[in-house]
């Protein structure tokens, strides 16, 4: 059968916007006259931003969000080809330097409405209580200025917007359940569950990922097609251009897509009083604001702040304690893959579908302070081709005939936690992009703890590899998962903002993604930030308008509002059963 | 059928087995007593306790399914939630039915009636599912593979038809032998259903156990529906093992050879019986090769439910077993009246 | 594609029979799967993108016609194609190309690196001056077994000649950046996503087996024959890249979770 029936699929006509094969924006998106203030100007539809923007239009303010890439039509512009989703990352020069130098790209960031999250693989485990509390417990990093119960809310209120599908008991950390059933494995799961067993290891499979395991309202459920860091045409994997952002247009919130924030304005006032950008035309624009948000991710937002620097901020914006760039951290993210004598078809199912805590937490008996988990990923041909050459050395005929056993490879990602350190950190490059901008540079090091964390997870994830099954057994070392460089904390001198993202500095500027975490623990960072910013959403709109004229800084925890989510999370997916709190986790 | 005599016995006239059994008759003689008991007792109908049961059992089991099919599709509508209630419904009232008389006229149709409809809206909202996903229709295969099973809530109607069957049925312990008490009340509810002059005679025929050929029908429809889950869940599975193709063989062999016993008296008592036998066998060895496949998945019996759930379904050959045991049931009835 | 007549076996051999393998239509172990056959149960952008691909070789505009020249010499080594029908060859020359002279970036660059359409003419410049200094001829009229000994001397992190390019093009980065830009333009081609057995595209029609490597019913089952690398072949023996065990400088691109 070489057609399905009716004959090829033809491209989509009519509806002039798509987010999804049955979705549909909202129309018309509002739209603010040039120059009209507005309440807040979010910088960055990410992770972060989307939720923000979202929540702070449900509550009626006026906003803007900024994004510097496209507002994808996922039915016209995406593919379902590795090499075609090129467009989805952030491909604008960054430098990179320093001792284990990280790679950007297609590794880390995205540019466009949904930011990271449109080709993120969407695991979604929640940090441990333990995480916020490190310096406490074991005497490494800082502690957050706030704690795991702060955030337990938010994570839960996300986990059902996204929604979250996954085991009906989740064992670790803080024990709980997910709204959707957990996905059925691929052949890397099985390798993943099977060696974990085989091993007396706990492991989770088919979640905690941000993939409908049924179809919920117009988003149909996942195909299993393998294809989710390429941006899932499908709609069965969460990003915030088709969960939050839709519900933000609809409250009368405007995106404005391919508009890149060069520079933060402040007034004389000391209070930033809007931003300065470069429309899709490359024109330079003033958009006026009550407040500026930013989250442009752990390296975009570190640059815009120092980018802003003027008079009075000569080393930045909102960086009198010099930690603007400083303390970003990225997750030992090694890949380590097995060859099977029996195929594994590794391209098929979501690349994100089990994994496990078991090693999450600090054990005195370990020479390292904290730990790491261990995931499934499924790299399609090209970056499995990638790996080969890192983790073989191949070329040439090896590389062929390497590359013609694609099938019998299984990988897993060990995702470990890396500590903050003042070093690592984002600074401005001499060199300028095509707006004159400075770029970022950012260097990175590995220290101590770090070394023997990653040659302790590294093995362990061998062995649970070599107990699944595999004959020949291969890693590389890689780096995910980029966060801080504008750290939270409760000390104006050794961080940038408070614990609702508020900067030291000046009263009305936010910062509203990953850059203000503090430490990372060995959870995909995601649903974190999104948590983050509900919180964050929270606290500006119980603050109402005194955010934009008064200098009180209330720190006072907000209410927890539960009536801000999209349409479609009530009335869809299983029950909260309880809470199981756990009693052990912080040591 | 050795398993279910003590319940028939049970189920039986107490009275008779009590004069006629002797005091220390051996095992074999008491079984072939009991075989000739039950054996008239289907035949004329008088089971509705015992089919009432049955159509509980059945509608437990496929309960049981679509609790995890839809545990599976998260409960993403509210609406998922009504074949659970209404199996364990469907269950509870085949219990009551077996116990009180009044509930298996009563509460036993209503709730069958009420899952019959829920079926339809099931199977609606199937068909439905598989249009609004990716190709929807036009990759027919793969999305009814991969989307809601479509025939899924067809075959729980089947256990409503047989619970309203057996609403009609006399029981094992209501009086008479060959003549039947005629008119019931003239409120009685399946008045609804009869138009015409004679409304007694197909309930009739129903009340003395002349139904194998509706019997027989019932017995074709699910075996067609179990064989067609089961063609598409191993298909899904590549056809692995070569028994995976048994069920796909005799699932269409069976529901032919139940077609033609509605029709022919001879193939519903001689080929009906041996196809049934032979799809209750393959049923129950297919459920110990599901349980056996689920604890050979990664993670074993330590990720029992996982793995039941995403496993090979165990509760899909039960319900091929099921079917067998309808087309036995069906060799054994009386036919219509001609 | 090398200039030169060919004296000695380029394609690779049965261990065997000692017999070459091919010219094929396509190598691999999955002869009678086609992705292009597929096309119609794509979505109409990605089939777009994918024909696009293989119908429309874009032109060389970057390099001028003796770094086109050395380049394909060099790819023809690093993804050597001769087990394949000439018809059947990955352009991936065309492609490198494209991506400089349209100046489409990855996002960043190693510090110490020179951005990378100067880092590809300074490595061919590099490449020709180790060819010259070692065998007094240009790099594409070398024999492929000294074609091999140079690329394996870069991939060693241990050029023979050219040092005061490498002073400002770290071997090792050059390498990683070369070996990328082959791989991302060969196994972008449906001819090679039929030679591994990939399934390609997958948008409207999903997968369904999803374990124990089952193929989909359009999909085949493998076919594996036994192949060695010619016999002369440097390139089949795995090694770290930098010659050193302990992690290569470069960590992975490709994201992952
Ligand atoms: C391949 C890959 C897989 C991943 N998998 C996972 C995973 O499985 N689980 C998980 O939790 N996390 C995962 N992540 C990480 C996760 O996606 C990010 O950590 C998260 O999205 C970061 O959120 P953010 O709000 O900080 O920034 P982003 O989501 O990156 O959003 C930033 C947005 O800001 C815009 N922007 C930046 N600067 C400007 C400016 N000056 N003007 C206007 N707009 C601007 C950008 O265009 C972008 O859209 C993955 C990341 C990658 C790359
Ligand atoms: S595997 Fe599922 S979630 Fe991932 S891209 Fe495909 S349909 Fe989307």
């Amino acid at each position: 059968m070489k057609a399905p029936p009716l004959g090829a699929f033809a491209a989509p006509n009519g509806e002039p916007h798509m987010p999804g094969p049955i979705q549909r924006l909202p129309r018309p998106m509002r739209t603010f006259a040039p120059g009209e203030e507005v309440d807040y100007v979010v910088v960055g539809v990410g992770a972060g931003g989307g939720v923000l923007t979202q929540r702070l239009a449900r509550a009626g303010f006026r906003v803007i969000a900024f994004d510097a890439g496209p507002f994808w039509d996922t039915e016209r512009d995406w593919v379902s080809d590795e090499q075609g989703a090129h467009d989805l990352y952030w491909n604008e020069m960054r430098i990179t330097g320093g001792d284990h130098p990280l790679a950007f790209g297609a590794n880390n960031s995205g540019k466009g409405v949904g930011g990271s999250t449109v080709h993120w693989a969407s695991f979604t485990p929640r940090l441990h209580p333990s995480d916020f509390r490190i310096h406490s417990n074991d005497g490494v990093g800082v502690d957050w200025p706030i704690a795991y119960d702060d955030l337990r809310p938010y994570y839960e209120l996300i986990e059902r917007e996204l929604p979250v599908a996954g085991p009906a008991y989740y064992p670790w950390g803080d024990p709980h359940n997910y709204p959707y059933a957990p996905h059925p494995l691929g052949g890397v799961g099985d390798a993943l569950v099977r060696g974990c067993t085989n091993l007396g290891i706990g492991v989770v499979a088919g979640g905690p990922v941000a993939i409908l395991s049924g179809s919920r309202a117009d988003r149909p459920h996942c195909i299993y097609r393998g294809f989710c860091i390429q941006g899932c045409k499908v709609g069965a994997k969460a990003s915030t251009l088709i969960t939050h952002v839709p519900d933000a247009i609809a409250n009368g919130a405007e995106i404005r897509a391919n508009c890149m924030v060069g520079r933060i304005e402040l007034g004389v006032d000391g209070r930033a009083r809007g931003v300065t950008y470069f429309d899709p035309a490359g024109r330079e624009r003033f958009q006026p604001a009550k407040a500026v948000v930013v989250a442009g991710y752990s390296i975009e937002t570190p640059r815009l702040l120092l980018n802003s620097a003027c008079s009075g901020f000569e080393n930045g914006l909102a960086n009198s304690s010099d930690c603007v760039g400083r303390y970003l951290m990225a997750q030992a993210g090694n890949v380590v893959l097995g060859r099977f004598e029996q195929p594994v078809r590794m391209y098929k199912a979501p690349p994100a579908h089990a994994l496990t805590e078991a090693f999450y937490e600090t054990d005195p008996r370990r020479d390292f302070a904290r730990g790491f988990a261990i995931q499934t990923v499924g790299p399609l041909p090209i970056a499995f081709a990638k790996q080969m050459m890192t983790a073989k050395g191949a070329w040439g005929w090896g590389l062929r005939q390497v590359m013609m056993d694609y099938n019998h490879w299984a990988a897993f990602g060990f995702l470990g936690e890396l500590l903050p350190n003042a070093a690592n950190r984002v600074q401005l490059a001499e060199e300028r992009d095509r707006h004159g901008l400075p770029v970022a540079k950012i260097t990175f090091r590995l220290f101590d703890n770090d070394k023997k964390l990653i040659a302790f997870g590294k093995q362990k994830t061998i062995d649970v590899m070599g107990a699944a099954g595999a004959q020949e057994v291969v890693q590389e070392a890689r780096y995910a998962h980029l966060v801080g460089a504008a750290r939270m904390g409760s000390d104006p001198r050794t961080s940038v903002v408070d614990g609702f993202g508020r900067t030291h500095d000046i009263d009305n500027l936010f910062v509203c993604d990953g850059s203000i975490m503090p430490t990372q623990g060995s959870a995909n960072p995601g649903l974190t930030i999104m948590a983050l910013a509900a919180r964050c959403a929270d606290y500006l709109i119980a603050q109402g308008a005194s955010i934009f004229t008064s200098s009180r800084r209330d720190t006072q925890a907000p209410p927890v509002r539960r009536d801000l989510s999209p349409p479609d999370t009530a009335g869809h997916g299983m029950p909260r059963l309880r809470s199981w709190r756990s009693t052990a986790p912080s040591r | 059928m050795a398993g279910h005599d003590s319940g028939l016995n049970e189920d039986g006239d107490r009275a008779a087995t009590q004069q006629i059994e002797p005091p220390f008759a051996p095992p074999t003689a008491r079984l072939e007593r009991n075989f000739a008991l039950a054996d008239r007792d289907i035949r004329e109908g008088r089971f509705q306790r015992w089919l009432a049961l049955i159509a509980g059992a059945s509608s437990a089991l496929s309960g049981l399914e679509v609790t995890y099919e839809h545990y599976r599709g998260g409960y993403s509508r509210r609406i998922m939630y009504t074949p659970l209630v209404l199996s364990s419904a469907l269950a509870a009232s085949g219990v009551a039915a077996f116990v009180s008389p009044r509930a298996a006229k009563t509460l036993l149709p209503f709730v069958s009636v009420m899952t019959l409809a829920d079926c339809g809206i099931g199977f609606y909202f199937h068909v439905r599912g598989i249009a609004r996903k990716p190709g929807g229709w036009r990759l027919p295969i793969t999305n009814m593979v991969m989307g809601p099973p479509v025939f899924a809530p067809l075959l729980f109607g089947t256990s409503a038809y047989l619970g309203l069957i057996a609403s009609f049925l006399r029981r094992s312990d209501s009086p008479g032998n060959g003549a039947l008490p005629l008119p019931t009340h003239s409120a009685h509810w399946a008045h609804a259903f009869v138009h015409g002059h004679e409304p007694i005679d197909w309930r009739q025929d129903l009340r003395e156990g002349r139904f194998g050929g509706q019997m027989a029908l019932a017995a074709a429809i699910s075996a067609a529906l179990s064989g067609f889950e089961a063609w598409y869940s191993h298909y899904k599975n590549n056809f692995r093992y070569g028994v995976q193709w048994t069920p796909v063989v005799i699932a269409p062999l069976m529901s032919v050879t139940a077609l033609v016993a509605t029709r022919s008296v001879r193939v519903a008592h001689a080929g009906l019986p041996i196809v049934s036998a032979l799809a209750v066998a393959n049923g129950s060895i297919g459920f110990a090769y599901h349980v056996r496949g689920v604890l050979r998945r990664p993670g074993g019996a330590r990720k029992l439910v996982y793995n039941i759930i995403y496993g090979p379904p165990i509760f899909a050959p039960l319900l091929f077993a099921a079917s067998g045991f309808f087309g036995l049931l069906a060799s054994l009835l009386r036919r219509r009246r001609q | 594609m090398t200039m030169l007549p060919r004296t000695i076996e380029m394609r690779p051999v049965d261990p065997q029979t000692g017999a070459p393998v091919g010219p094929l239509a396509q190598p691999g172990y999955y002869p009678d799967f086609h992705t292009l056959d597929q096309q119609s149960y794509w979505d109409a952008k990605t089939r777009a993108v994918v024909i696009d691909r293989v119908d429309n070789v874009p032109p060389i505009r970057f390099f001028n016609g003796q770094q086109a020249r050395t380049l394909t010499a060099i790819c023809d080594r690093i993804l050597p194609q001769d087990d394949r029908d000439e018809a059947h060859r990955i352009p991936i020359v065309p492609q490198i190309d494209r991506r400089l002279f349209e100046d489409i970036g990855d996002g960043y660059r190693y510090e110490g690196m020179p951005p990378d359409p100067e880092a590809f003419t300074l490595g061919i410049e590099a490449i020709e001056q180790i060819a010259q200094a070692m065998h007094g001829r240009d790099f594409a009229s070398l024999g492929p077994p000294d074609q091999e000994h140079i690329l394996r001397s870069l991939h060693d992190g241990t050029p023979g000649a050219a040092h005061d390019i490498w002073l400002r093009l770290p071997v090792e980065r050059f390498w990683t950046l070369l070996v990328t830009d082959c791989v991302s333009a060969y196994y972008a081609h449906p001819y090679a996503w039929d030679e591994i057995g990939f399934g390609g595209p997958a948008y409207p029609r999903a997968y369904m087996r999803l374990e124990n490597g089952e193929p989909e019913p359009w999909e085949s089952e493998e076919q594996r024959y036994a192949w060695n690398p010619p016999r002369w072949s440097v390139s089949g023996a795995f090694e770290p890249v930098g010659g050193k065990e302990e992690q290569p400088a470069s960590p992975s691109q490709g994201g992952m979770h």
